[in-house]
């Protein structure tokens, strides 16, 4: 569905059923392979036939999506505009680099010429009603002055009075409405057949592309082959052996040749693309749909469907746990939550994610000990098996509010 | 980098191979202040003391000039390290400290130096 829309069409279609029925059918499929049945034959409908032997008739429709590999950002950049919707409208993959989620840059900046008023991205939604908030603050806290001066004039006078009395009205949230904008107000010019000309040629250069993370390209290409990774040096697919390596190699100081004997030689389990990717993997094989959590203090996020359905129930927060402390000691990583924590930081997030009505979930990752695993298991996935991974949710305990 | 980003690369190639640790956090940074904030007369600005590069640059329609220092998420920060930084921009009261993440998301946190009381 575009982003970029005209101004005159009715702003009402734009809530409740028709919103949700229109993603309904824009997000319709949870992965970027779809399956769809064979049409049966006559006689002896062959979808029968293979069942009963075991097979599934289905035809895979397997986009074939293709992003190029970068190692300061570690990350996997999407350049493509068909690839990029792809990714994202099949199962919430990846994010604009220069927009909140979806890539919409390209959009803002056509709206911004166009003059839209009523067509606006997620973005321009958030940022009216941040103002449209900024002014409620504004005009409150002048109120509650205006009606403070009034006080204390009437207490020099002698008398007490209250706020009723002072004849000031403190808006509330509920009753306070916007002023009437003092900017002038956008007219929409009448189409022309020069203008559309005019416009096309105006049309910026796409400066955005869709960012997948490392656990995200891995998880695309390894579990569904429908992702192929070139390297930016050659402009070549990397095979899924050297992008193993590649993508272990990137958490690694920049000085490290990037082959499979370094990483073998530097024996590190403790790698946070290992860690990050486990908990990735097995979120997302249990069928959530799994994001970053910076804005709400924790690594993950988790959407039952998406992010455009509802807000994440949970926030995950990823607790590494060596096996053997020495692998501690010797790590060449800052990996973070891996010792054990404070009660206040605990309670900091619990606090900012209560506020937010989501359910805190701490995820422990066992890191498996050097000594025990020999070193060339890193050079394929199958290490990712020595690891374990928990699940315990916090919840606040109030005793005096829960006594059912 | 890839070809697409050409507008900011040359800027910022030599500061990426002096701070490669973080070159993401800083071509992050920079892409985002210019291309999605859209900020004005954008200027790079050496902060040896921390290792990595900073901004100042004008948001849209304002006249102050504001200074801004990447940092990326996986990185442990001091206050020691916060207070070189406020230092390292010379004519500023509050700095805005830009977090990367891995997926492209990018947090601003205001630094002030000592306690600010909130605007209302």
């Amino acid at each position: 569905m575009s982003m970029i829309t005209s101004s005159n069409r009715q702003s009402g279609q734009r809530k409740g059923g028709f919103r949700r029925n229109e993603n309904n059918r824009i997000y319709a499929n949870p992965l970027p392979l779809i399956f769809s049945p064979i049409e049966h034959t006559r006689i002896w409908p062959s979808h029968i036939l293979l069942g009963i032997l075991g097979f599934s008739s289905s035809r895979i429709a397997n986009p074939h999506c293709e992003g190029i590999f970068d190692a300061a950002t570690r990350s996997v950049w999407v350049s493509n505009a068909e690839d990029s919707m792809t990714l994202w409208r099949r199962g919430f993959f990846g994010k604009g680099n220069l927009s909140r989620s979806e890539p919409s840059w390209l959009a803002r900046r056509i709206n911004a010429r166009k003059i839209a008023e009523n067509g606006l991205t997620a973005e321009e939604v958030t940022a009216k009603r941040r103002a449209e908030r900024k002014q409620f603050k504004l005009d409150r806290a002048q109120a509650i002055a205006e009606a403070a001066a009034a006080a204390e004039l009437a207490f020099s006078e002698g008398r007490i009075i209250t706020t009723e009395e002072t004849g000031i009205v403190i808006p509330s949230a509920a009753t306070w409405k916007p002023h009437s904008s003092t900017a002038p107000k956008p007219t929409v010019p009448p189409p022309l057949a020069d203008d559309n000309i005019e416009e096309e040629e105006d049309i910026p250069e796409n400066m955005e592309h869709l960012q997948l993370t490392l656990q995200e390209a891995f998880f695309l290409l390894w579990t569904m082959d429908c992702l192929s990774v070139l390297d930016p040096n050659t402009n070549t697919a990397m095979s899924v052996q050297q992008i193993w390596i590649a993508f272990q190699a990137a958490h690694f100081p920049p000085h490290l040749p990037i082959d499979t004997a370094s990483i073998l030689s530097a024996h590190r389990f403790d790698n946070p693309f290992l860690i990050n990717y486990a908990v990735y993997h097995h979120y997302r094989s249990l069928g959530w749909v799994v994001k970053n959590g910076i804005k709400f203090c924790a690594d993950y996020m988790l959407y039952k469907r998406g992010p455009v359905f509802h807000h994440a129930e949970f926030a995950v927060v990823v607790c590494p746990v060596y096996e053997d402390p020495s692998d501690q000691e010797s790590s060449p990583f800052d990996l973070q939550n891996a010792s054990p924590f404070a009660w206040s930081w605990l309670s900091t997030i619990n606090r900012v994610n209560s506020q937010v009505q989501k359910t805190l979930i701490l995820t422990y990752v066992t890191i498996p000990a050097r000594s025990r695993i020999p070193a060339s298991l890193l050079s394929t996935p199958a290490c990712l098996r020595q690891y374990s991974v928990r699940e315990v949710t916090i919840r606040r305990f109030i005793p005096a509010r829960m006594r059912d | 980098m890839q070809n697409h980003a050409s507008v900011s690369y040359p800027i910022l190639s030599p500061y990426l191979s002096k701070y490669p640790r973080v070159a993401g956090a800083i071509f992050q940074t920079y892409n985002d202040l210019l291309l999605a904030q859209q900020w004005t007369d954008l200027d790079v600005v050496d902060l040896p003391s921390c290792s990595r590069c900073g901004f100042r640059g004008r948001r849209p329609q304002t006249e102050a000039t504001l200074s801004v220092v990447p940092c990326s998420l996986a990185e442990s920060i001091s206050i020691s390290w916060l207070t070189s930084a406020l230092k390292s921009f010379h004519d500023t009261e509050h700095i805005y400290l830009a977090i990367t993440a891995e997926d492209s998301s990018i947090v601003y946190y205001k630094i002030s130096p000592g306690i600010v009381k909130p605007p209302i």
